[in-house]
C-alpha cells in the first residue's frame, strides 16, 4: 500500500511550515496550499489522498474549494478546519462532503489521527471500487449458464 | 429627582381637580344665596309696602268718612237742634248706628262754649274758648287730635268740624273710640315678628305694639321719616334691642300720623336660613366629594404614571441589554475566530518545541539539567495557557452563536430528571440534595431541547459553586420545580441554599465576561448564554438572590399548544 500523503491549506504561512516540519518528523510529507486555487492546483499535480483545509481563508473560501475539490477529485478526503467552533459549519462541510472536521487550534496529534482515519477511509473506498471493478469483470456462473442458454 | 416630578405632577392634578369644580361650585352657591337674598328682601318690602298702602287708604278714609258723618249732621240740623238737649242723643244714636266708634257728641258755639253735649260724661258748659283744638277748628275748619286716654282709660281721639253761615259759627265735636281702626292696624300680621302701629308727629304710640309699647309712650325705635320725605318709605335700621329690623313707613292722616309696619330681618330670612345650612350642608359634603376623589384619582392617575414610567425604564434597560449582549456577541464571535489562528500557530509552535527538545534529549545532544527541565515545564505550561485561550474563545463562539435552533416541544416532565441525572453525582459528593417538583399535568414547552438541557446544566453548576463555598460538602439543596405560571407560560425555577449573590453585582450578572469565580474557572459566560437562549425562545429569565441566603432562578417559557 503506498504511504499516505496529506495537503495541508490555510493562509498562515507560519502555521503551514510549522506543521509541514512537525509532520517531517514523524516521517510525513505534507504537502502545503497557502490558498483554495493553490490547493487545486497541487491537486491536480500530484497524487494526495487527505486535504485539510480551512474554512476560513481569503479569496476563494474553504467552503467553496471544498466543493470545487470534491468536483474534481470526488474520492480525495477532506477535513475541515474551522476557527468557528460552531456545529453548523462543520454540519455544513460534512453535507458538502468533508470526511470530518477540526477546531482550531487543533493538536498536531489529533490532526494526524483524523488524518488518518481518513485515509483509511480513502483506503477501503479504494478496496471496495477495486473489488467492484473485478466483480464487474468476472461474471458468474449463473450469468455464464444464462448466456448460454 | 424623580420624585420631585410626581410631587409637583400630584400637586398640579390635585389642585386642578379641586379647583376646577370647587370654583364654579362656590359660585353657584354665593350667586345663588345673593340673588335670592335680594328677591326676598325686594319681595318682603314690596309686599310690606303694599300693606302699609291699603292701611293707609283704609284708615284715611275711616277718618275722612268720620269727619264727613260730622259735616252732614251739622249740616243737616240747625243750630237750634243740635242745641236741643232733647235731639242731640237721638242724633249721637244715629251716628253710632253708622259707626260705633262715635263716643260722644258735642256742640260748640262761636266763644267755645260748650253748649250741648250727648254722651258718657257732663261736659256741657264748660269754656273751651282758648283750647289750642278750639282755635286750630275755627281756623281750618277741622280738627283731628292725637290719640289720648280718656276717662274711661280707652283710647280715644277727637274729630272737630265747623259750620259758619248766618246763624253764625259753630264746631260740632266727636269723641272717637280708636279701637276701630287700631284693630285695623293691629291685624297687620307678617311672618312672626311683622306688626303694624301708628305713631304721631312727636313718635308716641298712637296704637299699641304686638312687641311692647303701650300707648301714648315714646317709641323707642326712633324712627326718621321726617315730612318732607315721600310720603311712603321704605327702610332697614336696628331696633331698640339690637334685631335688625324693616320698616315701612307711612304718613297718614295730614302727616300728623305715621303708620309703620315693620318686620325682623331675622323672620324674614328664616327660611333663608335654615335653607342656608342645607346650602352649607351640601357645599362641605360635595366639597369634601370633591377632595375626596380628586385625591383617589390623583393617586391612581400619579400611581398608574409611576407603574407605566418604570415599565418603559425596565423595557428600555431590557432593549438596552439586549443590544449590548448582541452588540458584543458579534464582536467577540469575531475577536474569537480571529484569536483562534494566532492560538492555533502558538500550538504548532509550542510542539514544534517540545518535539525538537525531545529529539536533542534523545539524541544525547543536550543533557538532562536543572535548566532543561525548567525549560521543558514552560513550554508545558505554554501548551497549557494555550489551551486554556481556546476553551475561553470555544465559550465565546458558543455565546455568539445565532445558528437556527431547532424548537420542538419539550417535556419538562422528562428532560428536567435527566439533566438532574446528570449532575447528580456531582452534587452527591458535595452533600448536595436536589429535590424535584414538577407539576406533572403541566404542557410542554416548545424550544431546542439540547439549549435548554445547556440552561439547567449551567443553572445547575452554577448553584452546586455557589452551595460548595458556603457548605463545604454538606447540608447543600437544590429545589428545582416547574409549574405553569399561567395561561400561556411555564415557569421553571432553580432554588439553592449557597452562598448567593452580591446585591452590588445582581445587574451585572447577566453581563458576559462578568464572573466572581477565580481565574481560569469560569469565563463569565454561562449566564449571559442561559439568557440569550431564553431571550431567543421568547421567555424571560431572572435572578432573586440574598447574599448568604441563597439564590433563585425563575425562566419563564412560552408553553406549546
Amino acid at each position: 500500500m503506498e504511504e499516505m500523503r496529506i495537503m495541508l491549506v490555510d493562509d498562515e504561512e507560519r502555521f503551514l511550515s510549522t506543521t509541514k516540519k512537525l509532520l517531517s518528523k514523524k516521517g510525513i510529507d505534507l504537502l502545503t496550499a497557502l490558498s483554495g486555487g493553490e490547493a487545486l492546483e497541487m491537486l491536480n499535480s500530484h497524487s494526495i489522498h487527505v486535504v485539510i483545509l480551512d474554512v476560513k481563508m481569503p479569496g476563494m473560501d474553504g467552503m467553496a474549494t471544498l466543493r470545487e475539490i470534491k468536483r474534481q477529485h470526488p474520492l480525495t478526503e477532506v477535513i475541515m478546519l474551522t476557527g468557528h467552533a460552531t456545529v453548523e459549519s462543520a454540519v455544513e462541510g460534512l453535507k458538502s462532503g468533508a470526511t470530518d472536521y477540526l477546531m482550531k487550534p487543533a493538536d498536531i496529534d489529533e490532526l494526524l489521527e483524523k488524518a488518518e482515519e481518513a485515509f483509511e477511509r480513502r483506503k477501503r473506498l479504494e478496496e471496495k471500487i477495486r473489488v467492484a471493478q473485478t466483480r464487474l469483470s468476472m461474471k458468474t456462473p449463473r450469468e455464464i449458464l444464462r448466456e448460454t442458454e | 429627582m424623580k420624585q420631585d416630578r410626581y410631587a409637583t405632577m400630584k400637586n398640579t392634578i390635585l389642585a386642578c381637580m379641586i379647583l376646577v369644580p370647587v370654583i364654579p361650585f362656590i359660585l353657584v352657591l354665593g350667586v345663588g344665596y345673593y340673588y335670592f337674598t335680594a328677591s326676598l328682601e325686594s319681595s318682603t318690602i314690596s309686599s310690606m309696602r303694599r300693606i302699609i298702602e291699603d292701611h293707609r287708604q283704609m284708615i284715611d278714609s275711616f277718618l275722612r268718612e268720620r269727619k264727613a258723618d260730622l259735616e252732614f249732621i251739622l249740616n243737616s240740623y240747625s243750630y237750634d237742634t243740635l242745641a236741643d238737649p232733647g235731639r242731640l242723643p237721638d242724633i249721637l244714636t244715629q251716628l253710632q248706628k253708622k259707626s260705633s266708634a262715635f263716643v260722644d257728641l258735642g256742640l260748640f258755639n262761636e266763644e267755645g262754649i260748650h253748649v250741648n253735649y250727648s254722651g258718657p260724661y257732663h261736659l256741657a258748659g264748660m269754656d273751651y274758648g282758648q283750647e289750642a283744638w278750639f282755635n286750630q277748628v275755627i281756623k281750618e275748619g277741622y280738627y283731628i287730635s292725637d290719640i289720648f286716654m280718656g276717662f274711661r282709660k280707652i283710647p280715644h281721639f277727637i274729630i272737630a268740624v265747623k259750620r259758619e253761615d248766618a246763624e253764625g259759627k259753630r264746631v260740632l265735636r266727636a269723641t272717637i273710640d280708636t279701637h276701630t281702626f287700631s284693630d285695623l292696624v293691629k291685624k297687620v300680621r307678617i311672618g312672626k315678628t311683622g306688626e303694624g302701629y301708628i305713631l304721631n308727629a312727636e313718635g308716641m304710640f298712637q296704637t299699641e305694639r304686638r312687641s311692647g309699647g303701650n300707648l301714648m309712650d315714646k317709641d323707642p325705635d326712633n324712627l326718621r321719616h321726617t315730612s318732607d320725605e315721600p310720603i311712603t318709605k321704605t327702610f332697614s335700621q336696628k331696633d331698640l334691642r339690637g334685631e335688625d329690623c324693616f320698616f315701612a313707613t307711612t304718613w297718614i292722616q295730614e302727616k300728623k300720623w305715621l303708620l309703620v309696619v315693620r318686620q325682623e330681618k331675622g323672620d324674614v330670612f328664616r327660611d333663608l336660613r335654615s335653607a342656608s345650612y342645607l346650602i352649607v350642608l351640601i357645599a362641605v359634603i360635595g366639597g369634601g366629594a370633591i377632595i375626596g376623589i380628586a385625591l383617589y384619582l390623583t393617586d391612581r392617575i400619579v400611581r398608574r404614571m409611576e407603574e407605566m414610567d418604570s415599565e418603559k425604564d425596565r423595557l428600555g434597560e431590557q432593549l438596552i441589554r439586549a443590544s449590548r449582549l448582541a452588540e458584543l456577541g458579534e464582536m467577540a464571535a469575531g475577536f474569537a475566530h480571529e484569536i483562534n489562528n494566532p492560538l492555533q500557530i502558538m500550538k504548532s509552535e509550542q510542539t514544534l518545541i517540545q518535539t525538537i527538545l525531545s529529539d536533542l534529549k534523545d539524541n544525547g545532544q543536550i543533557e538532562e539539567s536543572e535548566d532543561l527541565s525548567e525549560l521543558e515545564d514552560s513550554v508545558r505550561q505554554i501548551a497549557i495557557q494555550t489551551d486554556r485561550c481556546a476553551g475561553i474563545t470555544r465559550s465565546i463562539l458558543r455565546f455568539s452563536r445565532h445558528g437556527e435552533s431547532r424548537a420542538q416541544d419539550v417535556s419538562l416532565q422528562t428532560l428536567i430528571p435527566e439533566v438532574v441525572a446528570m449532575i447528580e453525582k456531582k452534587a452527591g459528593v458535595h452533600g448536595i440534595r436536589i429535590e424535584q417538583k414538577i407539576d406533572q399535568d403541566a404542557p410542554s414547552v416548545y424550544m431546542d431541547s439540547a439549549q435548554l438541557q445547556q440552561v439547567l446544566l449551567n443553572l445547575f453548576n452554577n448553584a452546586i459553586d455557589a452551595i460548595i463555598d458556603k457548605h463545604g460538602v454538606e447540608g447543600g439543596e437544590i429545589i428545582v420545580d416547574a409549574v405553569r405560571s399561567d395561561d400561556a407560560n411555564m415557569k421553571i425555577t432553580v432554588q439553592d441554599n449557597g452562598c448567593g449573590i452580591n446585591p452590588s453585582y445582581l445587574d451585572k450578572i447577566f453581563t458576559p465576561f462578568f464572573t466572581t469565580k477565580p481565574v481560569g474557572k469560569g469565563t463569565g459566560l454561562g449566564l449571559s448564554i442561559c439568557y440569550g437562549i431564553i431571550g431567543n425562545m421568547g421567555g424571560a429569565m431572572e435572578v432573586n438572590s440574598e447574599q448568604g441566603i441563597g439564590t433563585i432562578v425563575t425562566i419563564r417559557l412560552p408553553a406549546s399548544g
